[in-house]
């Protein structure tokens, strides 16, 4: 068991080495094409028949070597396989897979085509760090790796120059990247300082000895690790504050959106919080666990309303990426861990089927992102049409998609728990995604073709990347269905959460209630979007010119807010600094230098050259060492 | 009666005019004039101390001045002459050349 | 090989007067060798050291001026060590970088540089407080050379900054070490100079106050400490490539590890008394020179200032009195020498290929120069302490080890992940990304081979030590404990007993618990 830890550990790193060292200056090879999918490929059968083990089993444990060791402190490079990490693992190594695939076809002409897939597979093998270290140290490593390879992929067209912000929000491609990654670090830090809490008071970084040392611990201790941990997972899953950089990471190529922006590395941050249930689920940070299920609720409100009238194709499934890591917060605060991982693990598979469906869409149309540019793409694209629509069917949560089983069960809990805020607010934002979901899938796919006057000539993905997408496609549909062998599975290393009886016997009405919105969503997008009649396709400039169309047209002016309250302060404080440092700090010393130096240039009148006036200096020093002498005598 | 306070205070009123020549005077060969009085002036004060106390190095002190003084003077007017040579005048504001 | 540490010391200088009557062409070929040689001497001395043993190896004891105790006294140990190891190599490397066309009078500079290598070695090496003065204030005077010689516009004005501000602060560490040796003769009778005896003397709190400031005055400046710092940007803004490369991989290191040889175990209570005062500044340091760094426009005054942060970071670890910190500042000392030697020199590539350093000037160079941007995107990763390169291992050690010390300290601290990645990461895109705006550089080669035997190896000990730092660990990690250990014992107050964690009792104590 040991070799296929490492198998599936390894062969993505082997995979960006090999596409790294040895294809990094040459044109597009066709052997990085095939070699590296198949690489994660192989990823994903030892994650497979780990999954299997691990069922059978239960978990497996190995430790490569020492990492860091001082003092007290000992790191090893230690590999946990358990019911969590491997659920992380299939998720992971499936989506890479495809979107490996995929990748051939859409980074097709790219000149850079080599490097990223070496990027890629670097990122699947930090990735697979991260879920399946043994210790927070470890994990650190992955959240750091993951964070640089999306640096690299982000900004993976850094040729592209900044625009101004109104002509595009997100800069330029190198300035996403740079965003993401300070955001990140911002989150980091919190992070660091849990794992020196957990050290300086458990002194050790293992899981399974942090976990029985919790219980020992004072109260207050728990809350600030509970909360410094958290500030880190909400970076990396974009939980507002920390939102922004998703939608700017937009900029990168849409295998990358899909992968990393949608599929996995956000959800790192739910991640951890479910790797630390045992102490998110402690009584004594109860109220922490409130507030991660409070700000999942309202992230997914926030991002949903966003999505409401963007334009931007990609961005309509980032900002639907940050709503649902919302409802995956949501069901992590509320004690529904399985829950947030099982939606997790849909999520990834629809929403990576979307994103690469919005690729195919954007390689069709030359890299246009205006939905209002599109229409009538159904024709000339009907693969990638039907998978669009399974994927938004998967998201709004129909019956018998995935999302209906993962996203009600989040929902029931929040109504179970009794916070029946969190209850409706959820409702209502499973209506907006069902809405905004399909207003872009109406908007690209049907209605007239606008984009004939604009001389596009859209045609569809090559068919085998159509085919790659099939199982991301069949998940989506059919994912939901094991839930109950998945929820046994699981719960043997998750708290099982159980509804109680009341809500068990309501849950029907729950479930229509949900799926009655999303109908409803649906409905009106149709209407408006893509039926026939005076009302749809026409631009409403009254609403467009609206306080509220513009507040979310803006992102809620957070953005405009950063740069003004945080950027431009600190860009004319760190030139202030500057002119300090010079200034006063570098003057002083200057000063002093000077001064003895003006005092050596006023003494040397002295040094006329002229004995004469030598020996008068001379004289009048032996007189005052007479006078001196004369008046110690005296005194003494 | 010439006590031994005559001695020294003509050792001392010598003493001052070599002094107040080595700060005034502006050629060098008076310079030596000045510093040969001032030796002087130190001679009589060591001849008259070294009388009064009965001791003899006090004279012999002087005579070990006077010993050092001539040959300083052997040098040093020999410094003069080259001096001189070399700037055709021995006044001190002439050959001030190491004006800082 | 008994005198190993005498001939890594004087090996150089040696070579280094042979090198007036070496051919002019074959300067650098001359200095290479020798810088090898140096280089494997070192290698061999890691080689036999014991790692087991924390205290002094390889010692060597002469007598010099008896009658006041001062001796030619070597000694190395785990702090010691690594630091003489990455001398030698940032010099070996650093005469490879030479360009040959570039340079006038390499002879000159090849004999500068390994008279500088006896100077830095030496100064790693001593165990005499008078050899050690000695050293420290010889290594000055190449560094000025280097400086008023081969460096910009402005370089008489830095030479002497340089030299005059660090040369005034040694002359108040000279009159502290004296003193500490008149001490010593009031004790127990007799003149030393010797460190380890001076190790064992007791001194009260009071002079140890007064010990610590004097000897803070020729350490900090040399570090630098804020506000001492402002020598260190004209110095680097000026300097060839070379002097930069040195001056901020070993020359700072001294002063950070004249606080560890000499005020932490001469004088623990002052040293524990003052960790707020040291806090206050290294904070300052750290936040502020960022944001300065930040607003350069100056790509080689950029990482000036990221130097002067970062030594404020491992100036907390050396204040944080725990193991993890101090182990981790040592370590932080080798990774900051690798990783902004490193970017000295590409720093240094690119200024020779155009001339310029400022920012503005380039802009999209990724496109026209993969290698170089690779090289420089691994040293930046380094450089904000990227997990599995050599710069995570001892941020993260000494920021863990700090905390202990202040949680807030700490979190001020850690601002420097943040900020900078903020300064670095500008850096990076201003001059790799974007469209190539200056016409001028769409012709630039990207590097060769010579650069490109500088770099790699540096690459190479980034991602080496950084997946797997346990060899350098280990011995650091023996001597810092035994250093603490020794503190502990001699601290005099209870309250600096209890600040210092010495770790074999601590950490039984805590397996106790945990059980």
């Amino acid at each position: 068991m040991e070799s296929l830890v490492y198998i599936a550990l390894f062969a993505p790193f082997v995979g960006s080495l090999f596409a790294g060292l040895f294809f990094a200056r040459s044109p597009k090879s066709i052997l990085v094409g095939v070699v590296n999918p198949a690489l994660i490929g192989v990823s994903f059968l030892a994650s497979v028949a780990l999954a299997m083990h691990v069922a059978e089993f239960g978990a497996v444990h190995v430790t490569m070597m020492d990492w860091i060791s001082m003092g007290g402190l000992n790191i090893p490079f230690g590999f946990l396989v358990d019911e969590v990490s491997v659920t992380m693992m299939l998720v992971v190594t499936l989506v890479s897979t495809v979107v490996h695939i995929y990748s051939n076809g859409y980074m097709d002409h790219d000149k850079s085509f080599n490097r990223f897939f070496a990027y890629l597979s670097a990122f699947v093998f930090s990735m697979m760090i991260l879920v399946m270290s043994d210790n927070l140290a470890g994990l650190f490593i992955g959240w750091e790796g993951v964070g640089v390879c999306s640096w690299l992929l982000i900004g993976f067209w850094y040729h592209k120059e900044d625009k101004p912000f109104e002509e595009n929000p997100s800069i330029s491609p190198s300035w996403a990247a740079n965003e993401a990654f300070i955001m990140n670090r911002i989150a980091d830090l919190g992070m660091l300082v849990g794992i020196f809490l957990i050290y300086w008071n458990v002194g050790s970084l293992q899981y399974n000895v942090v976990f029985d040392a919790l219980p020992n611990l004072a109260d207050g201790l728990l809350v600030g690790i509970a909360i410094a941990l958290f500030i880190g997972a909400m970076g990396k899953s974009a939980q507002f504050p920390l939102h922004t950089w998703l939608t700017d990471a937009m900029e990168g190529p849409t295998p990358v959106s899909a992968l990393i922006h949608a599929a996995t590395m956000v959800t790192a941050g739910v991640f951890l919080v479910i790797r630390m249930s045992p102490l998110y689920s402690m009584e004594a940070v109860s109220g922490v666990s409130m507030f991660i299920a409070a700000l999942g609720t309202f992230v997914a409100f926030y991002a949903a309303s966003m999505a409401l009238i963007a334009r931007d194709i990609k961005r309509i499934v980032a900002l639907s990426t940050l709503s649902q890591l919302g409802y995956m917060f949501a069901a992590a605060g509320l004690g529904a861990y399985w829950i947030a991982l099982f939606h997790l693990a849909a999520h990834a598979f629809f929403k990576a089927l979307l994103f690469l469906g919005a690729g195919n869409v954007m390689h069709a149309m030359d890299d246009e992102l205006d939905i209002f540019k599109m229409g009538g793409l159904r024709k000339v694209m009907m693969g990638s049409y039907i998978y669009m629509g399974i994927a938004s069917i998967a998201l709004a949560g129909l019956p018998f998609f995935a999302g209906f089983y993962s996203k009600d069960a989040i929902i029931e809990t929040a109504f179970n728990e009794g916070t029946y805020l969190i209850w409706i607010m959820l409702v209502i934002t499973a209506g907006m995604t069902a809405f905004y979901s399909f207003r872009q899938v109406f908007f690209s796919f049907h209605g007239e073709e606008r984009w004939k006057p604009l001389g596009f000539n859209p045609h569809d993905m090559y068919k085998y990347v159509l085919v790659a997408m099939a199982p991301l496609a069949i998940l989506a549909i059919s994912f939901g269905w094991f839930m109950d062998g998945y929820k046994a599975f699981i719960t043997k290393n998750l708290p099982a959460y159980e509804m109680s009886d009341h809500t068990h016997h309501i849950a029907w009405l729950l479930g229509a209630l949900v799926v009655l919105f999303a109908v409803i969503g649906i409905w009106i997008a149709y209407r408006k979007y893509a039926g026939k009649g005076a009302m749809a396709w026409q631009r409403d400039e009254k609403v467009e010119n609206s306080f509220i169309y513009k507040l979310l047209e803006n992102q809620y002016y957070v953005p405009h807010a950063y740069d003004r309250f945080i950027v431009q302060p600190y860009i004319v404080a760190s030139d202030k600094f500057w002119e300090w440092d010079n200034k006063i700090v570098d003057g002083t010393v200057d000063t002093i230098a000077k001064t003895i130096y003006d005092a050596g240039d006023k003494s040397r009148t002295m040094q006329t050259g002229n004995l004469s006036t030598y020996l008068n200096w001379m004289g009048a020093g032996a007189l005052l060492l007479i006078v001196a002498a004369a008046i110690s005598a005296v005194i003494g | 009666m010439i006590g031994v306070s005559h001695y020294l205070i003509l050792s001392g009123l010598l003493f001052s005019i070599g002094f107040v020549g080595v700060l005034r005077r502006k050629n060098l060969l008076m310079l030596f004039f000045a510093t040969e009085i001032m030796l002087n002036a130190v001679n009589i004060a060591f001849a008259a101390i070294g009388n009064y106390y009965g001791d003899l190095s006090g004279q012999m002190f002087a005579f070990f001045v006077i010993a050092v003084a001539a040959s300083e003077v052997a040098v040093g007017l020999g410094l003069l002459i080259v001096l001189y040579k070399k700037y055709g005048s021995l006044d001190l504001e002439v050959i001030a050349n190491m004006k800082g | 090989m008994d005198h190993i540490l005498s001939i890594l010391i004087f090996f150089p200088l040696l070579a280094g007067i042979l090198g007036f009557v070496v051919d002019k062409g074959s300067a650098k070929a001359y200095g290479i060798s020798v810088a090898t040689v140096e280089f494997l001497l070192a290698m061999w001395l890691w080689m036999s050291f014991d790692n087991a043993n924390a205290g002094m190896q390889f010692t060597e004891f002469a007598p010099i001026i008896s009658q006041f105790g001062i001796s030619y006294n070597l000694g190395v140990d785990g702090i010691s060590l690594f630091i003489v190891i990455m001398a030698t190599l940032i010099t070996l490397l650093g005469i490879i970088l030479l360009d040959e066309s570039k340079i006038a009078n390499m002879k000159n500079m090849i004999v500068s540089l390994l008279f500088l290598e006896m100077t830095m070695v030496g100064v790693f090496l001593s165990l005499d407080a008078i050899i050690f003065y000695m050293f420290w204030e010889l290594s000055l005077v190449p560094m000025l050379y280097l400086i008023g010689a081969w460096g910009g516009p402005t370089r008489v004005y830095a030479a002497i900054k340089f030299f005059l501000y660090t040369f005034a602060g040694s002359l108040v560490m000279l009159v502290g070490l004296l003193a500490m040796a008149y001490l010593y003769h009031l004790e127990a009778g007799v003149w030393t100079f010797n460190l380890l005896d001076w190790y064992q003397l007791d001194l009260s709190t009071d002079l140890q106050f007064w010990l610590f400031l004097s000897l803070f005055a020729g350490f900090a400046i040399k570090v630098p400490m804020f506000p001492f710092h402002t020598w260190l940007p004209h110095a680097h803004g000026q300097a060839p490539t070379i002097g930069s490369v040195i001056l901020a991989a070993v020359l700072l290191k001294m002063g950070t590890y004249g606080f560890v040889r000499f005020s932490l175990p001469l004088f623990p209570d002052a040293s524990v008394s003052m960790i707020p005062f040291i806090m206050t500044l290294s904070l300052i340091m750290v936040v502020y020179t960022a944001m300065v760094a930040f607003a350069q426009k100056d790509m080689k005054q950029v990482i000036a200032y990221s130097s002067v942060s970062h030594m404020g970071v491992i100036m907390l670890g050396v204040f944080a009195m725990n193991a993890e910190g101090l182990g981790g500042s040592i370590f932080l000392m080798l990774s900051h020498g690798i990783v902004s030697g490193a970017l000295f020199m590409l720093v240094g590539v690119i200024y020779e290929r155009t001339g310029t350093k400022m920012m503005s000037e380039f802009g999209g160079l990724a496109q026209v120069m993969p290698i170089y941007a690779t090289v420089f995107g691994v040293m930046l990763m380094a450089s904000v302490g990227l997990p599995l390169t050599i710069g995570f291992v001892g941020e993260f050690l000494v920021l863990l080890g700090f905390y202990q010390v202040s949680p807030i300290g700490t979190i001020i601290a850690g601002l420097t992940i943040i900020i900078g990645a903020v300064y670095m990461l500008t850096l990076f895109k201003r001059t790799f990304f974007g469209p190539i705006t200056n016409e001028k550089n769409r012709n630039l080669k990207d590097l060769d081979r010579r650069e490109l035997t500088a770099l790699l190896p540096l690459v190479a000990i980034v991602i080496w030590l950084g997946i797997y730092p346990k060899p350098v660990l280990g011995p650091i990690d023996n001597s810092v404990q035994k250093l603490l250990v020794e503190m502990e014992y001699k601290a005099r107050t209870q309250e600096a007993k209890d600040m210092i964690i010495s770790m074999k009792p601590e950490k039984e104590e805590s397996d106790k618990e945990a059980k």
